[in-house]
């Protein structure tokens, strides 16, 4: 080690992540601020994570989704300010606290009619069962869809994501990608027609409005279907994520459990936590548009560097005790949601659906563990984390 | 000292009022804005100057002195 900085290589694949994330980013942590991954670069800290992404012309996130080459404008995450600022500012009043309000009771009916079944048999399949279901009705229901639609956007949506790898390569060859191809057609033809079909047509939901905007403010078809898959793609299954890992580390804490169960005012302050240790969408890709020099280090224009977020939440700077699980934070500024211009459009409605989830769940199920034998595994390589099953057990709610 | 929020520059991510949840206020459309009128109280100094580092879009701005 030279000036706090790793010698030697390490690639993606050498971290545990799929058994012991907290171990991997320990790893990583420990081979410096900015870690080459053979041409490639790993930010590990909050302070260059904070530089790079608070520089959005000189790290740009538009030329690190251009490998994706998606046929349609993945707005606003594929573009750069100014143009990013514009679609910022139309799409975030719909994802603002107070829109977000709104549905609030509508969710939680939907979710207590999830969770009640669940509680009546003692054991599930987390992920599946509650985590993997719930932020899809979210979709369904803030974009105004049928929510019978649920099963068939969920086999689109994973078709979708299975397309790209942790590095946001292309992860399919042959006759899988062509049918993985032929599942994001199938979605992209659904969105047209809806499209089509809500143009002009006044409703409650978010894609009607959007459609109703009219001026400088208008959407074009091809972006506001490519908003809806961006949605698909990053507003479903970083929830499901999030859930997931959130109710593993409750089942493996149960001090910290019982503290949210006694008091469920420390919820929202639990969320937080959760999502500053598992991150579900820890790589964050930008490309530089110049020659630049991040922590000492001179990049080309082109180089691509990576947030991990995830390692960064583990700064001790930042974070006292970074590997403890501890809801009395107060203060906890992690960078989850991402950081400057691009950081989470949906980083409301995400915290409220964990909220809930937390809440109903808690009320219903206070004393729960990981099935005996079971290890949960993260599903990996991907770019979206998230547990392959969460199987817990608890006593049926009817036992009681 | 006082606080001000561009509104040419936000586009309501609401850190501000969460973070500083007695300095800034949401309008309907979920753009931060000042909570109070006039001077801010020095308790809330602190918060106000935190609300300021996180804006990504540095629109908030802290003028004068503190009392």
């Amino acid at each position: 080690m030279v000036d706090g900085r790793g010698s030697e290589e390490i690639s993606l694949a050498d971290l545990p992540i799929a058994e012991d994330r907290d171990a991997a980013w320990r790893m990583i942590r420990a081979h410096g601020r900015v870690v080459d991954l053979g041409g490639q670069f790993a930010m590990t800290d909050v302070e260059t994570v904070e530089t790079a992404f608070r520089q959005p012309t000189v790290f740009s996130s538009k030329k690190a989704f251009e490998v994706l080459a998606s046929p349609l404008p993945l707005v606003p995450i594929a573009f750069d300010p100014p143009e990013q600022t514009r679609y910022r500012r139309i799409l975030q009043p719909f994802f603002s606290p107070r829109a977000i309000r709104l549905l609030e009771g509508e969710l939680r009916r939907q979710l207590i009619e999830i969770i009640e079944p669940l509680a009546a048999r003692g054991e599930c399949d987390f992920v599946a069962e509650v985590a993997g279901i719930f932020p899809v009705q979210v979709f369904l229901t803030l974009f105004g869809f049928p929510l019978d639609m649920r099963d068939q956007l969920i086999e689109w949506k994973d078709a979708v994501l299975g397309l790209v790898d942790a590095s946001g390569n292309t992860a399919l060859e042959g006759a899988a990608a062509e049918a993985a191809m032929g599942k994001a057609a199938e979605l992209f033809f659904y969105l047209s027609d809806l499209v089509a079909k809500r143009r002009g047509v006044a409703g409650d939901d978010v894609l009607s409005q959007l459609l109703c905007l009219d001026g400088e403010e208008a959407l074009t078809d091809e972006e506001a279907i490519g908003l809806c898959f961006l949605f698909v793609l990053a507003g479903l299954d970083t929830i499901t994520g999030s859930l997931g890992f959130g109710m593993d580390r409750l089942a493996r804490n149960p001090v910290q459990r019982r503290e949210i169960v006694y008091d469920p005012s420390l919820i929202p302050a639990a969320v937080e936590e959760l999502v500053r240790l598992d991150p579900p969408a820890p790589f964050v890709p930008r490309v530089t548009t110049e020659e630049t020099v991040l922590d000492g280090r001179t990049l080309p224009a082109g180089t691509r560097v990576f947030g991990y977020l995830a390692a960064a939440n583990r700064d001790e700077n930042r974070h006292p005790d970074p590997y403890a699980v501890n809801f009395h934070r107060g203060d906890n500024p992690h960078a989850s949601f991402g950081l400057g211009v691009h950081r989470c459009l949906g980083s409301h409605l995400a915290r409220m659906e964990m909220r809930l989830v937390y809440e109903e769940w808690h009320k219903r199920i206070p004393d729960y563990g990981v099935a005996p034998g079971a290890v949960p595994r993260v599903k990996w390589p991907q770019g979206t984390l998230g547990l392959e099953a969460l199987p817990l057990v608890f006593p049926p709610s009817g036992a009681r | 000292m006082r606080v001000t929020v561009d509104r040419d520059r936000c586009v309501g991510h609401g850190l501000c009022y969460m973070i500083a949840p007695d300095v800034f206020t949401d309008d309907e459309d979920g753009y931060g804005r000042p909570a109070l009128d006039g001077e801010l109280p020095s308790e809330l100094v602190t918060s106000a100057r935190r609300a300021v580092g996180s804006c990504p879009e540095q629109a908030i701005a802290i003028t004068g002195e503190v009392d």
